[in-house]
């Protein structure tokens, strides 16, 4: 009986762990996307949504670490958060549909063994970019917006491999961090 | 964690490179303007998808434009930009002068499109 409360004591001990993983990965992407803002990329290379892409380093480290179902359900939460912060609706429209198909592209590549997270993380990016312009081309009715979407391609891959890396970082570190908790134990 | 993670770089993410170099290679045939020089290019203003304004890119003239946020664009010497916005980012104003035909800038929070066109061709024509 009390293995049994111990065992129940530990699931729940390691449901709280997740949910607060996953609320600080949340407020994590909110504060990188915001930071994002004060680095103007767009003074050095005019394009139009281009950025670094710090908050998908976010959803690269909740994909590995927690899953494709707690890295979506961050996605989502961050996407409504980040409007309700001063993104609008046009803002969450596009932060959607970016997000969502990059998110579908990396669940995806993270499973395939030949891909590294530098790889998944470059596909991601470049899918990013590749739903931006499709919504930007729907919502202003205009093929002509594809004309940035080469120059847009070319500026993910560096991009993607930055945030890569990044992410890159952060996994590893984790990884020494539950080997230590299983290692006590906890 | 995901049993599938590997945190160096590896020979397989080439692929990934290749992949999106190709889409590149292939949005560019598909999108970049293929005749750029025209004598009597035509400055169109799209907001919401709609045509709002059509002028000649050899007129100097100033536009404002309203909506969610508000546009000023110039037409100068040829060539046109936006010079004030008070969008979010401001990419639009960022984007600069342009004068080529097939070029554009956009102003997404404020659905704003400004295209270069050349005399003859009325819109983007997909075959």
């Amino acid at each position: 009986m009390t293995q049994e409360k111990q065992m129940k004591e530990k699931t729940r001990m390691m449901r709280t762990k997740k949910l607060t993983l996953c609320a600080m990965l949340i407020s994590l992407a909110l504060a990188l996307a915001y930071a994002e803002r004060f680095i103007p990329l767009q003074m050095v290379i005019p394009l139009p949504g281009i950025k670094l892409g710090l908050a998908n380093i976010v959803t690269l480290v909740a994909l590995y670490l927690l899953g494709t179902k707690s890295a979506f359900t961050i996605l989502i939460l961050r996407c409504f958060l980040g409007a309700v912060f001063g993104g609008g609706i046009t803002g969450l429209l596009f932060s959607m549909t970016g997000g969502l198909l990059s998110m579908a592209v990396m669940a995806t590549a993270s499973r395939v063994p030949l891909f590294s997270i530098y790889g998944v993380s470059i596909l991601g990016a470049a899918a990013h970019n590749v739903g931006q312009i499709g919504m930007a081309m729907i919502l202003m009715q205009s093929v002509y917006v594809g004309t940035y979407l080469p120059y847009l391609l070319i500026v993910a891959l560096f991009t993607g491999f930055a945030t890569g890396s990044a992410g890159a970082g952060v996994l590893r570190i984790m990884k020494t961090v539950q080997r230590t908790e299983e290692g006590a134990g906890g | 964690m995901n049993k599938n993670l590997q945190l160096t770089f590896r020979k397989g993410d080439l692929l990934a490179i290749l992949l999106v170099v190709a889409m590149t290679v292939m949005t560019a045939v598909f999108f970049l303007p293929k005749n750029t020089s025209s004598q009597n290019a035509v400055v169109q203003i799209y907001q919401d998808g709609e045509l709002v304004k059509e002028i000649s890119l050899g007129e100097d003239q100033t536009i404002r434009l309203t909506g969610t946020y508000r546009n000023t664009i110039e037409i100068r010497d040829g060539k046109v930009a936006v010079t004030e916005t008070d969008c979010p980012g401001a990419d639009c104003a960022h984007s600069g002068w342009i004068s080529s035909v097939g070029r554009s800038i956009v102003c997404l929070p404020n659905r704003v499109e400004i295209r270069i066109v050349g005399d003859a061709e009325v819109d983007f024509v997909v075959r």
